[in-house]
């Protein structure tokens, strides 16, 4: 099957300072892959990369997601591709209220599939639907985008997104920090449902405690700049127990 | 009704100017005024009159009149009267139409007035007004005053709170782009103990505009338990947009809460990024930006079609399309 992601000696910095430093990873439809490592190898860069954040500068490398050239892409663009990147920290957006917010990007990736934008009705039971996924309240449709969430409740927002926009690609980075037990199960979970055999994840953590929930097929240890170490699910168990320290000896 | 103020019948507006309103709000009544026609404009209400319906005032400028224009208007509500304004202003024709208003407000004691400004006039129009308010004790004044287009709008408000238990609500909103000028100068005096006042004044330009809000709150040395608050906050969503503000707080008394507060930013990059990592397109994205910087002064008008309205209006305008109300016909500015 085609890949849906091929990321090719990839070398990105910011500011000047090179902070990516050659990375290659093929992502296939119906995988989950999980990066790893410690804080400042990388991982939040690579994610910020693959989405288009502008003050990033990609120096070297190609990536290709679905036959296409990524890195000409717009952010935009790079969503209505179907790429989807859940936030680290999701955005606080006073006064826009989240089923407007939604509403607008459902509504523009459907116009960019020559489709019919959703009625308000139509909208209204997509909505419910999908926000049912991650167990969430109605109630927060009318609310600010993440004004006033929990850091549960935003990482919620997140899935209940990519559940609204049904992407090929999901990168989720960090997606269990700031989450307690239940609201780590919720998201887990919620991920696991939209899982199908023509959409991938790529799950970027510290910890091993989310692939409890979510299984990756493949494990990959970044570390400054570089992926250091690929292998099954049992890598992330070996890092819970000793930590990046051999692995970065081995370097 | 009809004896407080001029009705210019829309047969001669037709035949003399071509206006009509053709879409007016439900529960409204309409006055016309073209050209600063006609004395004794505004309202009288007595003692205890309530007016039920909303009086929409429409003040046009058209080509009939080419030099500038001064004219003054007063609303005078005795004791326990109530009314509800929409003032809007509107040019017909291209002309540099130059005029001059002064609005005279004076409320009796526990009258109240909800009043709202509607500007929508076109890029060379240069038009002041100046709206001098007096209020008796236990009186009630919600002025917002909305500008939506114009080519150098300036507002001056001058409120005297001369009774105990006044409230005074102040609130505006000014979309500038291109070579745009917007000037807004509030002043408030609270004279008296135990009233209260607040003021919230948002600004989005755009292009090359400038505008300036100055304002200032006036405590009197026996005028304690004031409450006065004032906010102005600005969005410039260009670069060489340039937005002046001076808040200015004179307290006198020493038993006062009152507050101040003045911003000017530009649009938010992690938003913008976080909406089109979404897929909204990033017009769309600063839009939905702009529409929700605007939404907190547009929420204070009270009258919920309008209301509804206004936030379309705003968001045409801020769209760069023509901003009218739904379905006029006859572009007036």
């Amino acid at each position: 099957m085609e890949n849906l992601i091929e990321i090719k000696n990839l070398h990105a910095s910011i500011n000047g300072k090179e902070i990516l430093k050659g990375i290659d990873l093929v992502v296939r439809p119906g995988e989950v892959h999980a990066i790893m490592g410690p804080n400042g190898s990388g991982k939040s860069t690579l994610s910020a990369v693959l989405a288009g954040k502008e003050n990033y500068e990609v120096t070297e490398g190609t990536v290709k997601f679905l036959g296409q050239n990524l890195l000409e892409m717009s952010p935009e663009e790079r969503s209505w591709a179907g790429l989807f990147l859940g936030f680290q920290y999701p955005i606080e957006i006073p006064g826009v209220t989240n089923v407007n917010f939604m509403k607008t990007a459902v509504n523009e990736h459907r116009r960019q599939k020559g489709l019919a934008p959703l009625t308000a009705a139509e909208y209204l039971k997509l909505m419910r639907e999908k926000m049912a996924i991650v167990e969430m309240d109605p109630a927060f449709s009318s609310r600010g985008v993440n004004v006033g969430f929990s850091g549960g409740e935003k990482k919620r927002n997140e899935i209940f997104q990519m559940a609204m926009l049904d992407p090929k690609l999901a990168i989720l980075d960090e997606t269990d920090s700031g989450l307690d037990v239940d609201a780590l199960r919720i998201v887990a979970t919620g991920v696991n449902k939209l899982k199908r055999t023509d959409n991938a994840t790529i799950v970027i953590t510290h910890y091993q405690r989310l692939l409890d929930y979510i299984v990756p097929d493949i494990v990959h240890v970044l570390y400054k700049g570089r992926i250091i170490k690929t292998s099954g699910k049992e890598l992330a168990l070996e890092v819970e127990t000793r930590g990046y320290d051999w692995l970065i000896k081995g370097e | 009704m009809e004896n407080n103020y001029i009705y210019i019948p829309d047969k001669s507006l037709q035949d003399e100017v071509e206006f009509k309103c053709r879409v007016p709000l439900e529960n409204t009544d309409q006055v016309f005024v073209v050209d600063g026609e006609g004395e004794n404009r505004g309202l009288r209400l007595g003692r205890g009159e309530i007016l039920p319906r909303l009086l929409q005032i429409i003040q046009v400028r058209s080509r009939q009149v080419e030099e500038d224009l001064s004219y003054s208007t007063d609303y005078i509500l005795e004791e326990g009267a109530q009314a509800r304004v929409l003032l809007c202003s509107h040019t017909l024709s291209m002309l540099d139409f130059v005029t001059h208003e002064d609005v005279n407000i004076k409320l009796g004691e526990r009258a109240v007035l909800d009043m709202v400004v509607m500007q929508n006039e076109h890029n060379k129009s240069r038009h002041s007004s100046a709206f001098k308010v007096e209020m008796a004790a236990g009186a009630v004044l919600n002025l917002n005053i909305i500008t939506l287009h114009g080519g150098d709008i300036s507002n001056s408000v001058e409120v005297s709170l001369n009774g105990k238990g006044g409230e005074c609500c102040l609130n505006g909103l000014y979309l500038a782009d291109g070579t745009q000028r917007v000037s807004t100068n509030v002043n408030i005096f609270h004279n008296v103990p135990e009233c209260h006042s607040s003021q919230l004044f948002k600004g989005i330009l755009d292009g090359e505009s400038r505008t300036s809000f100055s304002g200032r709150i006036y405590v009197a040395k026996d005028a304690q338990k004031t409450e006065a608050y004032q906010a102005n906050n600005n969005l410039l969503a260009s670069e060489s947009a340039k937005a002046y503000t001076r808040p200015h707080l004179e307290i006198y008394a020493d038993d006062v809460k009152c507050s101040h507060g003045a911003t000017v930013g530009s649009l938010n990059e992690d938003e913008l990024f976080y909406m089109r990592s979404r897929g909204i397109e990033k017009g769309e994205a600063r839009l939905l930006q702009q529409q929700a910087f605007a939404y907190a002064v547009l929420e204070k008008v009270s009258n919920e079609a309008l209301r509804e309205r206004l936030h379309s209006m705003v968001e045409s305008r801020l769209r760069g399309e023509f901003s009218e109300c739904a379905n006029c016909s006859k572009h007036c500015c």
